[in-house]
């Protein structure tokens, strides 16, 4: 098949050897590398000031998750403060409602005894 | 053990530039898009050095990115509806920098004007003399189109020759 002469670069042509020779690769311009190598650090810089924003990012978000995560917990804490200083009073009050209580049976009683 | 091979940026670009310039000037027809092209090849390849393997791996990956970013500068110029052949005629009309003959620069005219995947598989035969299944590896298509494609641009490119470049060339 005459595509196979593609695997044979001895059988090629007159036509394809001028091909060949006007098909030289081209030397790059001068000032290629040097602005390859600018654009390279430029982007190695933004590189750097990003990661840089995104760790500044990264520690903002931590440290406003741990004065919400504080906050919480010193409001749960000072809820269970209160809730238990509300119910050692509820306690006392009862105690003395009790004591109270006591006193006027004793007396009821000492007035029934009084009676009889 | 064999030391792992180390990549040098800088060198690699001295040894490959005019590569994928010509490359890429060949591929899109046009010197200001294919220097854009190879800034971009390059600073691509330092995004991937860590996976470079050897001078071999860096040679091909250069020549398959190139091949790649060539087309899709091509499509994005299509897109925005930039007349591309004209502007191609236009530069082959202007004085070239280097020292070409003009039977070079006819040449290179007419290979412009082949549909672009007969064109690239000529410049990779003849410009970097790859064999069709390296070809067939760069641009990721079947050896057979491939093939056809050479047979094809090539057979295209010597009718065009015959009618423009007789006075030229013997081989027609």
């Amino acid at each position: 098949m005459e595509f196979e002469r593609f695997d044979q670069p001895e059988k090629s042509d007159e036509f394809e050897r001028e091909l060949r020779q006007a098909m030289e690769r081209r030397p790059a311009p001068p000032s290629l590398k040097r602005r390859i190598l600018q654009k390279r650090s430029a982007r190695r810089t933004e590189r750097h000031h990003t990661t840089m924003i995104w760790w500044q990012r990264v520690a903002a978000s931590l440290l406003a998750g741990a004065v919400l995560a504080g906050g919480f917990g010193w409001r749960q804490m000072e809820e269970r403060r209160k809730g238990e200083e509300a119910k050692q009073q509820l306690m006392t009050a009862l105690r003395i409602t009790n004591q109270v209580l006591n006193n006027m049976n004793r007396k009821l009683a000492e007035h029934d005894r009084g009676e009889k | 053990m064999a030391q792992r091979w180390q990549p040098d940026f800088e060198q690699l670009v001295d040894e490959h530039q005019s590569m994928v310039f010509s490359l890429a000037w060949r591929m899109t027809g046009d010197r200001g898009l294919a220097e854009e092209v190879a800034q971009d090849v390059f600073l691509e390849l330092d995004r991937h050095m860590v996976r470079i393997e050897s001078p071999e791996h860096a040679l091909n990956w250069l020549r398959r990115v190139a091949m790649s970013r060539s087309a899709d500068a091509l499509r994005r110029r299509r897109v925005r509806g930039v007349d591309l052949w004209v502007e191609i005629e236009d530069k082959h009309g202007a004085p070239v920098e280097e020292k070409q003959s003009p039977l070079e620069t006819r040449l290179e005219q007419l290979l412009s004007t082949l549909p672009e995947a007969q064109r690239a598989a000529l410049v990779l035969r003849y410009q970097e003399d790859l064999t069709p299944e390296e070809i067939a590896a760069t641009v990721e298509a079947p050896v057979a189109t491939v093939k056809s494609n050479l047979h094809r641009g090539l057979k295209l490119l010597r009718a065009k020759a015959t009618t423009h470049l007789k006075e030229y060339i013997r081989g027609i």
